[in-house]
Formats: C-alpha cells, structure tokens, sequence
C-alpha cells in the first residue's frame, strides 16, 4: 500500500465514527490499512444504497487468495464502481440481488444497455437469473452479441426462468462436448436432488 | 398551418425505425381468453353496464375494483423461479436455503475444501469429504437463492476451479474462481 | 371464446379515406376480407349490435380481430409484452363494459384503439414511477454508451424510444407507426394538433440524435 493512502487512511481512522463502523471481518481478516481503506469504501456503497456484503466479501476473497493490500482495494473499488453502474442501468427499484447480478454482467464486459433492455422487456419480473445466464454464457465462451441477442429473445418472448435456465445447460453440455455428468449438474442449482433432462 | 404531408419521414434512418416498428406484433391469444373471463365474472351479477344504465354507475365501481383484483392476480400468475428480490446483502435473501452439492475428482489429493462468498473465505470452514467413489469428494451446503464465487483449496496450498460451473467474469486476484447461482 | 369464431388478421396497412366531415372519422376499422370475400355480416357493427344483444362470441371476434393490430402500439409504446397485453386487455374489458356509449360502431376500431391509448398512457405513468433512475456515478467509472457490436436493430429502436417523453413517443407511434392524421390524433389525445405536430418533431428529432451512430455503424 503507498505510502500516501497509508498517511491517508490514517488520518481517516482519526476521525470520530470511521473507526466505530468498521466490519469486524476486515480487521480480523486484512492488515490494518486495507481494513480502513475498503471500509471506506463499504461505508460508500452504503450511504448510496448500494449492496456492501459483495464488497466485504471481495475483500475476503483477495485476503484468503494472498492478493496485496493495493490490488484488494483496487478490486473492491472496481466493484463498488460496477455495482454504482448497476444502479443507473437498472434504476432504483433493481433489487440488490440484481445489482450484484448486474455488476458480475458488467465486468463480464456486458454493456448496461443490455441490462437495461432486459430489464424493459421483463416488466417488472425479476432479473437475477437472466442477468445470471446472460453472464455465465459470456463466461463459457459465448460471443456476447450472441449471448445478449439469446437472452433478449427469450425475455422479449415473455418466457420463464426455467427456460433460461435450459439455455445456459444447453450451451454448456454443448462446450462440453455432451460428456456432463449429470451428478455434477452444470446448471443453475435450485436442489440437490438429481437434475431432469431437457 | 402546414399540411400532413409536410412531416413525412425526410430520412431513411426514420423510415427504417418506422418500417421496424409497423412489423405484427403478436400477443398472446389468451389476453381474449381473460378479458372474456373477467366480463363474465361481472356479467354474472349485473347487465347494466353494456347498457349504461345510471343505477349501474355503484356496481360499476365494484365491478371496477374486481377486474383490477382479476387482472393483477392475472398478471402474476406466472409462478417465479427465480431469486426472490432481496432486501439485504446476497448472504441474506428472503428465500430459504437449499441444499447445493458441490464436488470435486482429486484423487491425488489429502484435503480439500471450498472456499467462497458462502463461508467469508474460510479456508478452514468447509471440508469436502472423499466419498466411497475413490478420488471425489463432495459436501453439501446450505445456500440461500444468490450468486456465490467459491473455489477449492486442494492440500492446503493449490487453488482449482469448479469445472462444473462458469467461471467467475474478469480474475481480480490470478486464482481461479468460479461462480454458482442458487434459484 | 367459441370455437366456431373466425380468426381475423387486421390488415395492419388499412387507412380508409379520411372523408369531408368536419371532424373527419377515426377510420381504423373496416371489415376485413376473407377468401376473397367481404363478409358484412361480420362487420364491426354487425358484431356490436349482437354483442349488445348478449352475444359473447361476438364480442371475442371483435377482440381477435383488434388484438394484434392494437397490440403492436400497446407494446412498442410499453416496451414489453406483459404490459401491453395487461394494457390490452384492460381495454377489452373497459370497451365492453362501455359498449353502450359507442355511438358510431362501425367504427368500434378506432373508439377501442381511443381507450387502448389512454390505457397505455395510464400503465406508461405506473411504469415511471417503478422505475425511478438514479443519474448517479462513482466518479472513477466514465459512462458508457456502448452497445454490442450487433445489438439487434429491434432493441436499438425499443432502447430509443424507452428515452423519449411518453408523449413524444406516443405521437410518433400514432403518426408514423399506426397513420393517423392531426385531426385523428387530436379526436384521441385531446390534445391540440400544433402540440402534436411539435411532439412528432421532436421524438423524431431525438430518435435521430439517439440513433444516428448505430444506422451509420
């Protein structure tokens, strides 16, 4: 961590309420400026209503993979700016499942207007699984025009998750080359009952 | 004042939007099939708004304040399985947890186990356990509907990603992680 | 809805002539051909006339025969099929409950497509106010307008429209989509045409503006 922000932070955790508010996780889990310094951040999202637990839990992530102080906090940053995008794709009545959603489709390299077409054509219904498939497709290798136009069909078509769902199995088995194995459901996981074939 | 034809589209850009636009749209039949049911439910108990009777006018407001009840119950017919919208941070959806299996083939390995948005990144929270089937293991957690990032620590010191599911978008920190959405 | 009830697809391109009336009619409906044939007996008023009667099938041709004409301005000016089926068949019902009132039912088309806007317009302001946008950035994240190289020219035009003013967007629906004149437009709208005019030119403007980069690409 530089030396300014470490001068920075430092001064911050002077002030009276910074220190106060602080997840307990981030002290018992990173050293003391990082803490500060992606409390910062969280405290942020929060005053925004963002969603703050994927923060936390970026911060976590980058603790336990060894990840430096800088590159924690640059992460939780990028984060905190895609969950603020999130927010101005989807609007103010996006659920914060759906901004965690939509920030994950964000980095995925989807472009908000995606969502927000999405988000038109769903009227109203939620939009964490499509947002869902629409991102683990662009994951699996799937051009993201052709990934967005699949997801776009389907939510124009008025269709349920179910059959987003399908899609995103279907690719996969496909890229699998049709060798899945059906005990390791690759598809979203509603149970853990054995999957049924489509 | 100038006349209709003055504000013909000028320009194929818009008479490309419009020629789009004209395409059938087509809705599905069954918008008959409820608007049908909707006035027979009301046609059942009084005849008089076909014929605009005034002492109709009091039953037409409850009949009113019925077809909007039928036609919001219509609109959310449709039984969800997605996510139900949550009002706080992945970790505490308003849905119950399900049971997820996660698995992994490493049979060369001594201790696996998983780490992710599930358990803070605990290394040492979630064991897998090697089954019967030698060189797999497994462990079942209880997750509520979201999205997770997890990976598997292998011998306590080599990360793997879960094959069966995508990988997590971007690599913020060079280790795999892959991502799974509970519905 | 009866099986024996025909199934008629709207011709979507119909614009009678606007006659010399003062106020010249809504001229939206007509009866459609079948085979080659002009069935009368199915005409908009014949199927008023026994819908008043008590004739419920009558009322569902009546419903068959508008839903996917009107549809398509209920769901581009929506933005969605839920909507516009909900805003659809809202009309519906009110039309029938109203039916009494129509005093010129061989245009029935033109008084139901009168409710079917004012209905979108009512579902349009529920749908602002759901959604209400934050204009908000972090400061490090530039904002971006960037679409996926091929978009599909369907959702660039819906995106476009979901920008513009509800009314600017419903003037242009009703002018250059569905064809209506000023004068129809103003019968509709209760508003007046020199309003109307500057709405159309100003979605048309805008729609310009918003998609100018896209039709270049």
């Amino acid at each position: 961590m530089s030396a300014a922000r470490t001068l920075l932070v430092s001064l911050l955790l002077t002030l009276p309420g910074v220190a106060a508010a602080q997840d307990a996780r981030l002290a018992e889990r990173l050293d003391g400026a990082t803490a500060a310094s992606v409390q910062q951040t969280v405290d942020s999202a929060r005053s925004r209503g963002l969603p703050t637990e994927p923060l936390v839990q970026k911060a976590l992530e980058g603790g336990t993979l060894g990840a430096s102080g800088d590159k924690i906090v640059a992460a939780v940053s990028a984060l905190h700016g895609q969950l603020g995008r999130a927010r101005s794709a989807l609007g103010r009545s996006a659920s914060e499942s759906e901004l965690t959603a939509a920030a994950g489709a964000l980095r995925a390299g989807l472009p908000p207007s995606a969502l927000s077409r999405l988000q038109s054509l769903r009227s109203g219904k939620p939009l964490v699984v499509p947002i869902a498939v629409l991102t683990d497709l662009v994951a699996e290798g799937v051009p993201p025009e052709q990934a967005t136009r699949s997801v776009l069909d389907l939510a124009r078509e008025g269709r349920p998750d179910d059959e987003f769902v399908a899609l995103r199995r279907q690719i996969q088995i496909r890229r699998q080359g049709g060798t899945a194995d059906p005990m390791n459901r690759p598809a979203l996981r509603p149970a853990a009952d054995p999957p049924v074939d489509r | 004042m100038p006349a209709d034809h003055d504000d013909r589209l000028p320009d194929a850009l818009l008479q490309r939007v419009v020629a789009e636009l004209k395409q059938p749209v087509r809705l599905d039949p069954a918008v008959d099939h409820r608007a049908l049911e909707e006035i027979r439910a009301e046609s059942s108990g009084w005849h008089a708004s076909a014929n605009g009777h005034r002492w109709g006018v009091w039953i037409a407001s409850a009949a009113v304040a019925a077809g909007l009840l039928v036609a919001v119950v219509f609109r959310i017919d449709q039984p969800s399985t997605a996510a139900a919208p949550a009002v706080a941070e992945v970790r505490l959806e308003d849905g119950a947890a399900k049971p997820v299996h996660l698995r992994l083939e490493a049979p060369a390995s001594s201790k696996v186990a998983v780490v992710g948005d599930f358990n803070d990144w605990d290394p040492v929270a979630t064991p897998l356990h090697l089954t019967e089937k030698g060189g797999v293991w497994t462990v079942e957690l209880q997750l509520k509907p979201g999205r997770y990032h997890y990976t598997f620590l292998i011998d306590g010191r080599r990360w793997e990603r879960d094959p069966s599911e995508p990988p997590a978008p971007g690599s913020d920190f060079g280790a795999p992680v892959s991502v799974l959405t509970v519905i | 809805m009866s099986n024996s009830v025909p199934s008629h697809e709207a011709d979507l391109s119909t614009k009678p002539a606007v006659t010399g009336s003062p106020h010249p009619p809504l001229t939206l409906s007509q009866p459609e051909a079948e085979g080659g044939l002009l069935r009368m007996s199915d005409s908009d008023a014949a199927l008023v006339a026994r819908t008043l009667g008590g004739d419920l099938s009558a009322f569902a041709a009546l419903m068959a025969r508008y839903r996917d004409k009107f549809g398509r301005y209920a769901f581009h000016m929506l933005g969605n099929r839920e909507d516009a089926q909900e805003a659809l068949q809202d009309s519906f019902v009110r039309a029938y409950r109203a039916l009494g009132a129509c005093r010129q039912p061989e245009r029935f088309g033109a008084w139901l497509f009168r409710i079917l806007v004012n209905r979108c317009r009512t579902v349009r302001r529920r749908l602002q106010r759901d959604r209400q946008f934050d204009g908000d950035l972090p400061d490090d994240v530039p904002s971006n307008g960037a679409r996926p190289d091929s978009f599909e020219w369907r959702d660039e035009i819906g995106l476009a429209l979901d920008q513009l003013r509800p009314h600017y967007r419903e003037a242009f629906l009703l002018r250059y989509v569905e064809g209506l004149d000023y004068a129809e437009m103003s019968e509709m709208t209760g508003a007046k045409e020199p309003a109307l005019r500057m709405r159309v030119k100003r979605a048309s403007d805008q729609l310009r503006e918003l998609l100018r980069d896209v039709h270049a690409g």
